[in-house]
């Protein structure tokens, strides 16, 4: 089993990718987008969001691209690679593997 | 395949930085805005609405750190960090790093360039293709160490139609011919080679083609040859019609050649010196071609793919076996020797390079500690500057990172510096060497050069950055600056330090020493008196026709009963302004020929009736032993009456008088060549002439005798020497001018002047005293500067002490001469290892016969080099101490 913190940041990459599977965002949105999806549960800070945003790029698993916001000003968007949306597929498969595993802990009858 | 989406990233990031910064401001800009606009809409004021958006973004720069650390180039950001730091630091000490650097240029460019030559000698630097499938077969004679005989044609034939391990076989011998029907005749090597000779080297002629195989057919051999590109630019001009045109060979049964081909520039045949190609079937007439016992030649084969040289070998062992039993009169106990091309060609060579590479090696790790030592010294003074990085947070790892940058940047400096240098020094190498290398071996710098310059230097580098780190950092866990330099300055590491100076001075010595042995010899050498007198004195060699009986007429040169007399080529020569004597003969001293002949006294019998006497063999012209100034000791010359056929005159060495008639007067007494049951006629004494060193200036202790007979001008090549008053150089002109006056149809080769051939024979040994004495020297400056570094360092080291004392009263000169004390016993420490291990190396260059003329232990070198090394190393150590000058006690009582 991993530590908990490398779970956390793996867990954020994972919602970052899939968010970016559905449309190609810049950070502010993604950041926006994961805290409406979720109702407010999950509310990511720059801190973290930003960071990870650069190691998936570094990483190749995304690709910046420099476009005109709606307000004409400059912002970088960022999109899934092909690599990225491999990655994305096992590392979901793997997440759905380990969160079931953990339900059916949590959810046995306690004697 | 992650690595075609990371690597432009990667190399993004350390290309375009300032793109890269701009980028991430503007994104983290992009979101501050956002947020802004948030609280814009909400109701704050702009600016307040900035206020809080940066209050709710983290600090920026953290987070332009964070994002930063992501791009995972930092260590070689660091590397890049370093590498500036070092260039700075160096430049602020010039001297240090000009010394550190060239010692290292010095060790490296040495090791390159023997490494050079060791590439340029490897099997596959042969100029052939597919050179190690080539190989030589020799016919030798079974159960002796006899050097090669060589093969009978008739043999050979059997070899080429028997054997399956060869692709193609081929016969090659070379030997010297003359050119004629051209402005004048000259002689030339040659190689008489098969047909498939040319085929099985794989090389291609640039103009006609090769030999035909029907061409070579000892039944009907064919008048044509192959020109070599230097002969054909140097003699026809580079003729484009050269094919098919007829040049003119003395010699063999015909005299007119066709040329048929032009072989490449470059290409000189496997003897490396032929200008010209002629079929195999010439090389004797056809009774030797048949003939078993004639044997003389090698042949050159490939073998096939895939065949090893141990079963070609066996299989040619079993040819061998099938002739010796078909020709039991002949090839009995005659065999075949299969040898690889390269070995034939180089494998002299390869030895000799070898040891080199050791005892180059061997100077270039001293330099390498030498170079260590000189970097700890220096750390001390840079011990602040290693508490504030320990301070800042520097881990041990990451200050012997630091060290290894500094080292490898000064190695690798070095090491381009000794790469420039290494070119240089193999060529100065080879051309000084008196082993001759082989026209292709090129000291190129090839890639295998450069890899191994580069390996050289990164090597030097880990050595020299881990010996010093590792005396640095010792004291690791808690860097504080007392644990870091304590290192440096334990009783362990200086005791190091020490022992390595006495090394590096004994070796010194020991080498100096023998350098000095070696210049010795030399001059002994050049002392040596040859038996004659070698100044002003020119000799030549001349090849004329000769009248064969029953020959027609040949095609050039004058009716062939008229062959000229050497008689007349003196008087042409005589009669030359600045000539003041000349003399004729089969062969001049120290041109290389020897003939020993058995000869028989009539006197005293023989005591060992085992061995009988020989001696060298000479025919000369009365003048000879004038024109050379050899003493003659009792009796005379010949007259010229008594140069006949029918004369019996002889004239006789000193050695040969004191063998058999030590107390009589020897003038008429007899011997004869040959044996006392020959019949050849008796010859009665006439002269005793002094020896003479015929063949070599270094002769054995005991040398066989002279024998001079009346010269009879039979040979067609005869040798000439000229003694002048002028330069004989300025005379070589008008000498061949004569010479061609009275007889178009010679040939002059060979000119030497005297003086130039004994200096030849000194080469050898002059090279071997050129070579030591530059390890001598280098290991000599590399003492010095390790002896200049510890003292410094000790000056350093006791800066405090030092500065106690002058407060104390003492005097600077007491100071200086207790640093000097240490540094004098040192220095007579290794100066006395460094004696007996000369005395040592003295005994084996005796044995090794290199020595001449000197003894092993030779006092005055010895001294003159303990003396020169005492007074060198003493200066150094007075350099550097002579900073405790320098000291101001006040600052040094403060310094710690």
């Amino acid at each position: 089993m991993s530590k908990p913190r490398d779970l956390v940041q793996g867990t954020l990459d994972l919602l970052i990718l899939k968010i970016l599977a559905l449309e190609p965002l810049n950070g502010w949105d993604i950041g926006l987008r994961l805290t409406q999806v979720s109702d407010d549960v999950l509310q990511v800070s720059d801190g973290s969001l930003y960071p990870a945003l650069h190691k998936l790029e570094q990483d190749g698993l995304i690709a910046g691209e420099w476009r005109a916001s709606e307000n004409n000003r400059r912002a970088k968007s960022y999109s899934l690679t092909r690599l990225g949306r491999k990655h994305l597929q096992k590392e979901a498969a793997n997440w759905e593997r380990i969160s079931g595993a953990i339900s059916r802990v949590l959810t046995l009858k306690e004697v | 395949m992650r690595w075609l989406y990371t690597l432009p990233m990667r190399m993004r990031s350390l290309f375009r930085r300032v793109q890269v910064e701009q980028d991430l401001h503007d994104e983290i800009q992009f979101h501050i805005d956002e947020l802004a606009s948030r609280y814009i809409a909400r109701g704050l004021t702009p600016d307040d609405a900035r206020r809080a958006a940066l209050r709710d973004t983290h600090s920026i720069e953290a987070l332009k750190d964070r994002c930063r650390d992501t791009r995972r180039i930092g260590w070689i950001e660091d590397a890049i960090r370093d590498v500036g730091y070092t260039v700075r630091t160096l430049r602020r000490n010039p001297t240090f790093a000009a010394v550190t650097i060239l010692t290292l240029a010095l060790g490296i460019g040495a090791n390159t360039a023997i490494f050079t030559l060791v590439n340029a000698v490897r099997t596959d630097a042969l100029p052939y293709e597919d050179p190690d499938q080539l190989v030589e077969l020799w016919g030798n004679v079974l159960g002796t160490r006899v050097e090669r005989r060589g093969a009978a044609y008739p043999d050979f034939l059997d070899w080429r139609a028997r054997s399956r391990s060869f692709e193609e076989i081929a016969a090659f011998d070379p030997q010297m011919t003359t050119l004629m029907g051209i402005d004048w005749p000259e002689r030339i090597s040659a190689e008489f080679v098969s047909a498939s000779y040319f085929s099985l080297l794989k090389i291609n002629p640039t103009r006609g083609r090769t030999f035909l195989p029907e061409e070579d057919l000892v039944s009907n051999p064919a008048a044509v040859v192959v020109m070599s590109d230097i002969l054909w630019r140097r003699r026809f001009g580079a003729d484009p019609n050269i094919v098919g045109k007829t040049i003119g060979l003395r010699g063999g049964p015909f005299t007119a050649y066709i040329v048929v081909g032009v072989m490449p520039y470059g290409f000189r045949g496997l003897t490396d010196n032929a200008e010209l190609w002629v079929p195999f079937a010439l090389w004797g007439d056809p009774t030797v071609m048949a003939s078993r016992t004639v044997r003389g030649f090698g042949a050159l084969a490939r073998l096939k793919r895939g065949m090893s040289m141990e079963t070609a070998q066996r299989e040619m062992d079993g040819i061998s076996l099938q002739l010796q039993t078909e020709n039991p009169s002949t090839n009995t106990a005659r065999g075949v020797t299969v040898s690889p091309l390269d070995v034939e060609l180089v494998g002299p060579l390869r030895p000799i390079l070898r040891i080199l590479m050791g005892a180059v090696g061997l100077v270039f790790l001293i330099a390498c500690v030498n170079v260590t030592n000189l970097l700890i010294a220096r750390t001390e003074a840079r011990r602040t500057e290693i508490a504030i990085r320990t301070a800042l947070g520097a881990g041990r790892a990451r200050l012997l990172r630091q060290f290894l940058t500094e080292s490898c940047v000064l190695t690798s400096m070095g090491g381009v510096l000794g790469l420039a240098v290494a070119g240089g020094l193999a060529r100065t190498l080879m051309a000084w060497s008196p082993v001759t290398f082989p026209t292709f071996v090129a000291p190129d710098l090839d890639w295998r050069v450069a890899t191994f310059t580069i390996l050289a230097s990164l090597i030097s580098g880990i050595l020299v950055g881990v010996g010093f780190g590792l005396q640095t950092a010792k004291h690791g866990g808690h860097d504080s600056l007392n644990q870091t330099v304590k290192g440096i300055r334990g009783p362990a590491a200086q005791r190091r330090r020490k022992a390595l100076i006495v090394v590096e001075i004994s070796l010194a010595v020991v080498l100096l020493s023998a350098a000095g042995l070696m210049v010795r010899s030399v001059r002994s050498l050049a002392r040596l008196h040859p038996g004659f007198n070698p100044d002003h004195v020119l000799t030549l060699h001349v090849s004329r026709q000769t009248a064969l009986p029953g020959n027609p007429t040949s095609v050039d040169g004058p009716p062939s009963r008229s062959v000229v007399e050497g008689r007349v080529l003196l008087e042409q020569i005589r009669g030359l302004p600045g000539v003041v004597a000349a003399s004729i003969s089969d062969d001049v001293p120290l041109d290389g020929r020897q003939a020993r002949n058995f000869y028989a006294v009539d006197g005293p019998p023989v005591t060992d009736a085992q061995s009988r006497p020989s001696a060298y063999l000479h025919r000369v012209s009365p003048q000879f032993f004038n024109t050379l100034q050899i003493p003659i000791i009792r009796g005379r010359t010949f007259n010229d009456s008594e140069a006949a056929s029918t004369s019996r005159a002889v004239v006789v060495s000193e050695n040969l008088v004191r063998q058999f008639w030590p107390d009589v007067d020897p003038i008429g007494k007899r011997l004869k060549l040959g044996s006392l049951t020959s019949d050849t006629r008796w010859l009665s004494i006439v002269g005793v002439v002094g020896e003479v060193k015929y063949r070599r200036l270094r002769q054995n202790q005991d040398p066989y005798p002279d024998i001079y007979i009346p010269f009879l001008d039979r040979n067609a090549q005869v040798a000439i020497a000229v003694r002048t008053t002028l330069p004989p150089a300025s005379l070589t002109g008008s000498i061949r001018g004569a010479l061609r006056d009275a007889d178009p149809s010679i040939a002059v080769y060979g000119v030497a002047l005297m003086e130039e051939l004994i200096s030849v024979q000194m080469s050898g040994l002059r090279f071997v005293m050129w070579l030591i004495s530059f390890f001598a020297g280098m290991a000599l400056l590399l003492a010095l500067i390790g002896i200049y570094g510890v003292i410094s360092y000790m000056v350093h080291e006791r800066t405090r002490e030092i500065g106690i004392r002058m407060a104390l009263g003492a005097k600077r000169s007491t100071i200086m001469a207790s640093i000097l004390r240490q540094s004098v016993i040192l220095t007579g420490v290794g100066i006395g290892i460094g004696l007996i291990g000369a005395s040592a190396v003295g005994r084996f260059f005796q044995q090794g016969l290199v020595l001449f003329g000197a003894s092993s232990i030779d006092a005055t070198t010895l001294s003159c080099v303990a003396l020169l090394f005492a007074v060198a190393a003493t200066l150094a150590s007075g350099v550097a101490a002579g900073r405790v000058t320098t000291i101001d006690p006040t600052i040094a009582l403060r310094c710690e």
